[in-house]
């Protein structure tokens, strides 16, 4: 793995110069980095579920409180940083917090990265001030939508966020804006869908991504994702029967909020924003027995 | 000034209701008589909140909170039946039995199942699931006691809770992931669990079951008869469950001071043993061949032999029979036939050793306040008195110290002179052992010493209270030089007739080869006993008695508790053994006119004071004796 | 007497006559039970039949549902475990004995419709006198559906006949 051999050696690196281990550059304090490689499981990207993992459990995520800062690894108090945390501090440190805070909006100072995927010329990661609206992002660092299609739709904040449409286009890039705007900004791995796309069968993958990744401890989770993505399926293959959006609205409300971690509140917020926004779609599977966009887009590609 | 209290109050459906900081809301609920559905949620275990059974609205909390794991706060207001928790509660049992293959008709939770019962309260009327379910292993043998069905588990983690908190075993995990987790054994290796019963009790669904109570009846069939385990002297508390007269299982019956609600499977599952299989008839050898006769008959030729061997006969009674029978046994070898030669011991080497109350005995519940705990002789202790780890490992989990030592000198170093309460383990044999041990540490260290010795069978302690040994007379009463001869010492001493009394296969002579050729050799082998015995060809007359689960009397725990046992299954054809003791006794020209164990029982106290008719169920309390 | 009297009296007698012969001619309503029996309706709660399926194994899993909701208490269920060797009933679990009291059932059909698997059924026969209380206890074998044509002479297991087996004139 490139990036581990990288990370090794940057370490190696420190170590040499005695930036860590003991006695870092003479100042009598010792501290240590350890790379430590996860098998990839989502849920342990929850802090709890990382930190069960790390002491060598299954990756299931832990009750709070206790929160981690109390009680974390090996019952020790333990900060949880993000990649993402860590890859804007050497910026601040080199320039200053106030040129950091000069940045962005009121409400959301600074830079941060996104992460584009999906139907766009340029996909890639775009360090962009806070606030930059979304189709500068789209269209400018992006380059537009490919194949000169249009925009359907677009994800603003990582598998579990809710749908936006090109209405929304002129929001920023901002956690308060894209909240307003009825989505969030999450993690910042936008993913864009041209006009051919499915967006139920776009909903039905990342329900199956969710279904696949519950860590299966509690009930609405474990259950919940594995009975939508059933439905999902049903519906994208023409097999759905009228109820079915409703029952999937449902179903949501008994698992958002009631799940144990967010990763099954999560599981619902996409599919339930695109029954908002896109309800026509789903009786159009319904009804045709079939999924309209299937033909289509094997007559385009 | 505001008080500083550890109370606070909060409100549940209105009600108000104040509780000691840390408690959950669902234990206030329960104090107000508020019941929330739980299934992951055990009072003995750490919360965990994973089946999402309990959640409720807490006001000002924008989530429904699991109401299993969230402590009170002062002016929470709590609310438990509002609409939205309502159709919640139809929502997660929906998704509980998305894919429980409800097979109740099969199931041998049916009847008394958590699921059944709260989806009947909660739940919605039927499902909107309408694909195939998800299928796993059914009737998996996780070893040679519980079998697991892996569709009917809800994944609520009380069996790999248990396993990790309350026994330490970790026997058991949850493997895989997502929709495919299940339960299981490292590598599906056998479960080697002493506790595995436990298991069955407390899973919520029918997924873990024992397989000796496989089909064996629907709980509402059962007889219902509230005793103690027949297995060792830890006396714990139990239901035993019996079908058509014939015993189904026997499950436990909380007792906090005793056995904590757990029962380990040697005494769970030694219910086979004591299973009646047909009625049998007392038997008198005649022309070397054995006939059957009448209890009077066999009871005449019983008394005709012990007259003729008068003080030369010797009398054995197992440790597991009652208070009574034995107190009615010693009368009957001392006062009527007045022979000193009484035992208890099983095996030939092992001689009944207390020769004094153990007044300042560890009640085992104490176990959980001392600092340091010794437990000399290790698991040889633990396998005498299997439930006895389990109150250990709790109070190891209370930061109790716990030293596993062989011996004496060991022990002395392990335990620091800042100790505060130190218990000694161990059992009745190493007394002397002990006794020094005590004195030695009780110099050593600051605090108090104390000890909790096992004695063998479920009434080896009232057995020695009791005075059914050489050395002392009931309540320890002084012999004044007439003092008999322990079980090793009865041949050379000349006995010329046996009177043993059995009462419990678990808990029999265990005659060793030896022995068998000295008993050939006797006058008179009298053996009374429940059920087909080893002794039999050996013996003159046979007397059957009743087995432990079909009679009613006392018997006295390790840590000198009397608990009553009470028949499970009717016998009613077969003689009591008290009324068999008695009847011998008469026959030899005794007086004696009980009625009913009780009127023993009342004699027995005014020869043993600490035993009271009124403290059955508590422990004897001999400092007090007059 | 008046003439008119007369006249009519052979009147009378005729009329008596035919009113006799006529009943000779009539469809004749009385059978001879027991030795033959009227068909009853289809829906009619006679004495219990359990069920086979077509394969031969019984429907009936001992699950004591009858049991439970027979309002006079019956019946009698005791389950126990299918094994390879003797496959009783498909699943897990099968009646190891099944009786009733037919005494005492008062015919009102709880246990059918209490049953899960549709094993018990109210039958077509109600001639269920003997000459002994003990006779009316109907055991497994006589409740069972006879196994169907094409697998009568295969060796279908089954379990141990009941050890009281009274023979019974029903
Ligand atoms: S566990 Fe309960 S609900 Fe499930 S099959 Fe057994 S009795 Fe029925
Ligand atoms: S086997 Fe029973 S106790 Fe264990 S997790 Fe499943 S339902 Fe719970
Ligand atoms: S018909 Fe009624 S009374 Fe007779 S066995 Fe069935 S439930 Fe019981
Ligand atoms: S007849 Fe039906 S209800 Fe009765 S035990 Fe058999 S399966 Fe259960
Ligand atoms: S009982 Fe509270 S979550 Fe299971």
């Amino acid at each position: 793995m490139p990036q581990t051999e990288l990370l090794e050696t940057a370490l190696e690196e420190a170590r040499a110069a005695g930036y860590i281990g003991r006695n870092v550059l003479g100042s009598g304090f010792d501290v240590d980095v350890l790379l430590h490689r996860g098998a990839g499981a989502y849920i342990c990207g929850e802090e709890t579920a990382l930190l069960t993992s790390l002491e060598g459990y299954r990756g299931e995520p832990r009750l709070k409180p206790p929160f981690p800062a109390v009680k974390g690894l090996y019952g020790k108090p333990t900060v949880v940083n993000n990649v993402e945390t860590l890859a804007t501090l050497p910026h601040i440190v080199r320039n200053g917090p106030d040129w950091f805070a000069a940045m962005g909006t009121p409400t959301g100072k600074g830079t941060r990265v996104w992460c584009m995927s999906g139907h766009v010329n340029r996909p890639g990661n775009y360090e962009l001030e806070m606030g930059t609206p979304i189709r500068e992002l789209i269209y400018e660092h992006g380059g537009g939508i490919w194949k000169g299609r249009s925009l359907k739709a677009f994800q603003p904040g990582g598998a579990s966020m809710m749908v936006l449409l090109p209405e929304h286009l002129d929001v920023g890039l901002d956690f308060d804006a894209i909240a307003k705007a009825g989505s969030m900004a999450g993690a910042g791995a936008m993913m864009v869908m041209d006009e051919t796309t499915c967006i139920v069968d776009v909903a039905r993958r990342l329900v199956k991504f969710f279904e696949h990744e519950s860590c299966g401890k509690c009930t609405p989770c474990r259950e919940g994702t594995y009975w939508m993505a059933n439905l999902f399926d049903r519906i994208e293959f023409g097999e759905g029967k009228p109820g079915d959006p409703d029952l999937l609205l449902d179903m949501g409300y008994n698992i958002d909020g009631r799940s144990f971690c967010p990763l099954g509140d999560a599981s619902t917020w996409f599919p339930r924003s695109v029954i908002k926004y896109f309800r026509d779609e789903f009786e159009q599977h319904i009804v045709e027995k079939a999924c309209p966009f299937r033909g289509e887009r094997e007559a385009v590609a | 000034m505001a008080v500083v209290t550890d109370q606070v109050t909060l409100t549940v459906d209105g009600q108000s209701v104040t509780v000691a900081k840390g408690t959950l809301i669902l234990d206030a609920a329960k104090k107000l008589g508020i019941e929330i559905p739980i299934f992951c949620s055990h009072p003995k275990m750490e919360p965990v909140a994973v089946c999402r059974m309990c959640l409720v609205e807490v006001e000002k909390m924008p989530k429904l909170q699991p109401a299993c794991a969230v402590y009170v706060m002062d002016g929470m207001v709590v609310r438990t039946r509002t609409e939205q928790v309502q159709r919640y509660q139809n929502g997660v049992l929906e998704f509980l039995l998305a894919n429980h293959p409800l097979d109740c008709p099969i199931c041998d939770k049916g009847g008394e199942c958590p699921l059944q019962d709260q989806t009947y309260t909660y739940g919605p009327g039927a499902s909107r699931y309408d694909f195939p379910k998800k299928h796993f292993d059914k009737a998996v043998p996780l070893s040679d006691k519980i079998l697991l069905d892996r569709e009917r588990c809800v994944l609520c983690w009380r069996c790999t809770r248990f396993s990790a908190e309350i026994s330490g075993e970790r026997e058991l995990a949850l493997i895989q992931r997502g929709k495919d987790t299940i339960i299981g054994t490292f590598n599906d290796q056998p479960a080697r669990s002493e506790y595995q019963g436990n298991w069955t009790e407390i899973c919520p669904v029918g997924a873990l079951t024992s397989r000796q109570y496989r089909f064996i009846s629907r709980p509402w069939d059962l007889d219902r008869t509230a005793t103690i385990c027949p297995g060792c002297s830890m006396g714990c508390n139990v239901h035993a469950d019996a079908r058509h007269n014939r015993l189904g299982r026997f499950q436990a019956r909380e007792n906090l001071a005793v056995d904590d609600g757990w029962l380990c499977d040697f005494g769970r599952y030694s219910f086979p043993s004591f299973q009646r299989e047909g009625i049998e008839r007392p038997r008198v050898r005649r022309d070397g061949r054995l006939e059957e006769v009448s209890y009077e008959e066999a009871m005449a030729a019983a008394a005709q032999s012990l007259r003729r061997a008068g003080p030369a006969t010797a009398g054995w009674a197992s440790p597991a029979a009652t208070n009574e029978e034995l107190f009615l046994f010693q009368r009957l070898l001392r006062e009527v036939l007045a022979t000193p030669h009484l035992d208890h011991g099983r095996g030939r080497g092992e001689a009944a050793t207390a020769l004094e109350p153990d007044d300042a005995a560890l009640p085992i519940a104490d176990l959980e306040r001392c600092d340091h705990v010794l437990l000399l002789g290790g698991q040889a202790v633990i396998d005498a008195a299997p439930v006895l780890h389990l109150r250990l490992f709790k109070s190891e989990r209370k930061g109790v110290r716990v030293h596993r030592v062989d011996d004496a000198r060991a022990a002395l170093e392990a335990v620091p002179a800042e100790a505060q309460a130190v218990g000694i383990v161990s059992s009745l044999g190493r007394k002397p052992e002990v006794d020094s041990l005590q004195g030695k540490l009780a110099r050593k260290v600051k605090g108090s010493v104390r000890r909790l010795l096992v004695p063998d069978g479920p009434n080896g302690r009232g057995a020695t209270d009791l005075g059914f040994g050489p050395g002392r007379g009931p309540g320890y009463a002084s012999l004044d030089g007439k003092a008999g001869r322990a079980r090793p010492d009865w041949e050379a001493a000349g006995v010329r007739a046996l009177y043993l009394f059995e009462a419990s296969p678990l808990h029999d002579f265990q005659a060793s080869g030896e022995e068998r050729e000295w008993i050939q050799r006797l006058e008179t082998v009298v053996l009374q006993r429940p059920r087909p015995s080893p002794l039999d060809d050996l013996a003159h007359v046979i007397l059957p008695g009743r087995a432990f689960v079909e009679k009613a009397g006392t018997v006295t725990n390790m840590e000198g508790r009397v608990q009553r046992i009470r028949p499970a299954i009717d016998a009613a054809v077969v003689r009591d053994d008290w009324k068999i003791l008695q009847g011998v006794a008469q026959a030899l020209g005794a007086d004696w006119r009980y009625r009913d164990p009780d009127e023993v029982f009342a004699d027995l106290s005014r020869a043993v004071p600490a035993y009271r008719a009124d403290r059955i169920g508590e422990r004897a309390l001999w400092s007090e004796r007059a | 007497m008046p003439l008119r009297d007369v006249a009519l009296g052979p009147y009378y007698l005729l009329k008596a006559m035919a009113t006799t012969f006529k009943h000779n001619v009539r469809p004749v309503v009385t059978i001879e039970y027991p030795e033959r029996q009227k068909p009853v309706p289809p829906r009619a709660r006679g004495r219990h039949i359990l069920h086979r399926y077509a394969d031969g194994l019984e429907k009936c899993v001992g699950c004591e549902l009858c049991a439970i909701a027979c309002p006079v208490g019956c019946i009698v269920v005791e389950a126990a475990e299918n094994t390879p060797e003797l496959r009783v009933s498909p699943g897990e679990r099968y009646a190891k004995r099944y009786e009733i009291n037919l005494l005492r059932c008062i015919y009102c059909g709880l246990c059918e419709e209490a049953c899960p698997y549709d094993a018990i059924t109210m039958g077509p026969r109600y001639d269920l006198a003997d000459d002994h209380p003990d006779k009316f206890i109907a055991v497994k074998e006589d409740l069972l559906e006879p196994l169907p044509a094409s697998l009568a002479d295969t060796a279908v297991p089954s379990a141990a006949p009941s050890a009281q087996k009274i023979p019974r004139k029903w």
